[in-house]
């Protein structure tokens, strides 16, 4: 089973993105930037989902912070946000995906698959 | 002087135009009276000349008077001793040319009036002389010669014509006198007023020269300051000041000058000011329709998510309810943040209407730390209470709002396992409630910044959530209810919220 980890700092959002992806997952869950970081480090995620506005560290730190570990350089993530202007800042940091607030639970679903393909 | 002078108020130097009419005035009288006196110095030196000329013709006349009558003299004498006839030639020419000669004499004898005595005696001498010696005399010696030439006759003659002679002599002696004293009076006089006259005309042109160094100075160096500021002004030097004084208009033009530099550098003020805060406020407006946007997306994401699972999956009836109690609560949480802005909206126009009523902050603070504690479990929320009851009078539900604010706030800027303490007591005749926290704090070069709207410091780059609109809010709240709210912070080391209201009677 493959594991996916969700930053999100509201608690709404969490589940619905938790509930979003679906029960096929493993789902770690991390509230502000600094536990995000350390889950990273700890459960190495297939998958991240990440929001940018985070308390402690800013997704964009989180996002870094992965990119410079060879264990998690290469590891897909997903960047919610609502924010609607800094999509290339975070292609060139490394995001593989976005997904704009509001999003449609389906859709993201869909990409998560795309991006971890059954063996 | 003082007659121009005194009209002019007082307390006040006298206006340059006047000043310089009253110049101009001296100046005038000063030259014209230089050419009276010179004027009077050519009429006196013509006075003393006609007069040394008038002496010179009655000298002339007085001379010729006297030969005439050593003539009738010789003659009568002649005729006396002799009996010659022929001695009478000379006689009746001298007596056909006397009443002539003695008429212009009398008429010469100038103004002088012990002259023109003299000359009225001399010519009764003569004319006694005739009548009473001479013409009787003729007529004894054409009668009886021998009394004629007797020496008492003869005697009688040469007195009275000795007599005519030492009275001519007196008579010119005098006029020569007279012409003499006439003349060097004259000299003197024009002497003395050539020098007056040339002392008045050396004055006026060194005030001439002074009036016009004073124009230059008083009047030339001021206009061209004026003129060389009014092009530094017009360069945009607008703190440009001209040294103050210079007399009458030209200080008042300077004075003039500077209200209108002073003018136009407060306008200037004033604009820029206006420019910066119309900067500010669009740059505030721009950052609000991003944080509007942010704010309102996140409980919309929830709210528009659910709803799609609830129709895109089978749910069981637990989830379902769940979800729809999420749905609700994201909705209030929507309508919640519109209230806000909608409040603020009011208070900036002035139209949030408060109730006044007894409060009870010790409640109002209780209610909102226990719902502060169950929503974070990672802050340590201390409530202490100084009193047991903190009455204000106010309105309860914008005083929860306020309080929930500052927990909100300090909850959002301290680390997790951060301490918050809340204290509500009473001092005197105010209820104070303080909240500190343990957080990062507010750097000083924010501070007068913190409660303005919008204002969020670091905390969009920190990644903290807000509207930015919470403190400008409770402080509004605050103020409307007669109370004040201030902070104080050491960045890094927390910051103390707190607010005074006044207590009510009885708390």
């Amino acid at each position: 089973m493959k594991t996916i980890l969700i930053c999100e700092d509201d608690f709404a959002l969490r589940e619905l993105i938790r509930a979003a992806v679906g029960s096929a997952y493993r789902v770690v869950e991390a509230s502000d930037g600094n536990d995000a970081v350390e889950l990273v480090r700890e459960f190495e995620p297939d998958l991240v989902i990440l929001d940018l506005m985070l308390p402690g560290r800013s997704g964009a730190e989180v996002l870094a912070a992965m990119r410079a570990d060879p264990k998690t350089a290469a590891t897909p993530v997903v960047v919610v946000t609502a924010w609607t202007h800094i999509d290339e800042d975070m292609l060139a940091a490394g995001a593989s995906r976005f997904v704009r607030k509001p999003f449609d639970p389906d859709e993201l679903r869909n990409t998560v698959e795309e991006l971890l393909p059954e063996q | 002087m003082s007659q121009l002078a005194a009209p002019l108020p007082r307390g006040r130097p006298a206006s340059l135009a006047a000043r310089m009419l009253l110049a101009s005035f001296v100046l005038a009288v000063l030259v014209a009276a230089a050419f009276a006196i010179l004027l009077l110095a050519v009429f006196a030196l013509r006075e003393a000349t006609e007069r040394e000329s008038r002496a010179k013709d009655v000298t002339a006349a007085s001379l010729e008077l006297e030969k005439l009558v050593v003539d009738l003299e010789t003659g009568t004498r002649g005729l006396a001793i002799t009996g010659d006839e022929r001695f009478l030639v000379p006689w009746d020419e001298a007596r056909e040319q006397l009443p002539e000669r003695l008429r212009s004499f009398e008429q010469l004898a100038g103004p002088d009036l012990v002259q023109r005595r003299r000359a009225r005696q001399l010519v009764a001498l003569i004319r006694a002389y005739i009548n009473d010696y001479s013409v009787p005399l003729i007529a004894i010696a054409r009668d009886t010669p021998a009394a004629a030439s007797s020496p008492d006759a003869v005697f009688e003659g040469r007195q009275r014509i000795d007599n005519i002679r030492k009275e001519f002599a007196q008579f010119r002696d005098a006029e020569n006198r007279l012409a003499a004293a006439s003349a060097s009076s004259a000299n003197e006089e024009s002497r003395r007023s050539i020098g007056l006259a040339a002392t008045g005309l050396v004055a006026s042109a060194l005030l001439i020269i002074g009036f016009g160094v004073f124009l230059a100075r008083s009047i030339g160096g001021p206009v061209r300051s004026v003129a060389a500021g009014a092009t530094r002004l017009a360069a945009g030097e607008l703190s440009l000041r001209l040294p103050r004084g210079g007399p009458g208009e030209v200080g008042e033009l300077t004075q003039a000058f500077n209200s209108m530099a002073e003018g136009l550098e407060r306008n200037r003020t004033e604009l820029e000011t206006q420019n910066a805060q119309l900067r500010e406020s669009e740059q505030l407006k721009s950052e609000l329709v991003s944080i509007v946007s942010h704010e309102i997306r996140t409980p919309l994401a929830s709210v528009l998510g659910f709803t799609a699972l609830l129709r895109q999956r089978e749910v069981d009836d637990e989830t379902r309810s769940r979800y729809l109690e999420i749905i609700e609560t994201q909705g209030h949480r929507l309508a919640a943040l519109l209230d806000e802005f909608l409040d603020v909206q009011r208070i900036e126009e002035g139209q949030l209407e408060l109730v006044h009523a007894p409060v009870d902050l010790a409640a109002v603070l209780a209610a909102q730390v226990e719902l502060f504690s169950a929503q974070s479990e990672a802050h340590r929320l201390e409530l202490t209470l100084r009193g047991a009851r903190l009455r204000v009078s106010g309105d309860a539900d914008r005083l929860s709002q306020v309080v929930a604010n500052l927990l909100s706030n300090a909850i959002k800027y301290s680390p997790e396992g951060g301490l918050v303490e809340v204290v509500g007591e009473r001092n005197e005749t105010v209820v104070r409630v303080s909240v500190r926290d343990e957080g990062v704090g507010i750097p000083e070069e924010q501070r007068d910044r913190i409660f303005t709207k919008f204002f969020r410091g670091d905390a969009a780059a920190s990644g903290i959530t807000g509207s930015g609109l919470g403190l400008a809010f409770a402080r509004a709240i605050v103020i409307a209810l007669g109370g004040r709210m201030d902070f104080t912070s050491a960045a890094g080391r927390g910051s103390t919220f707190w607010f005074e209201l006044p207590a009510a009677e009885g708390g």
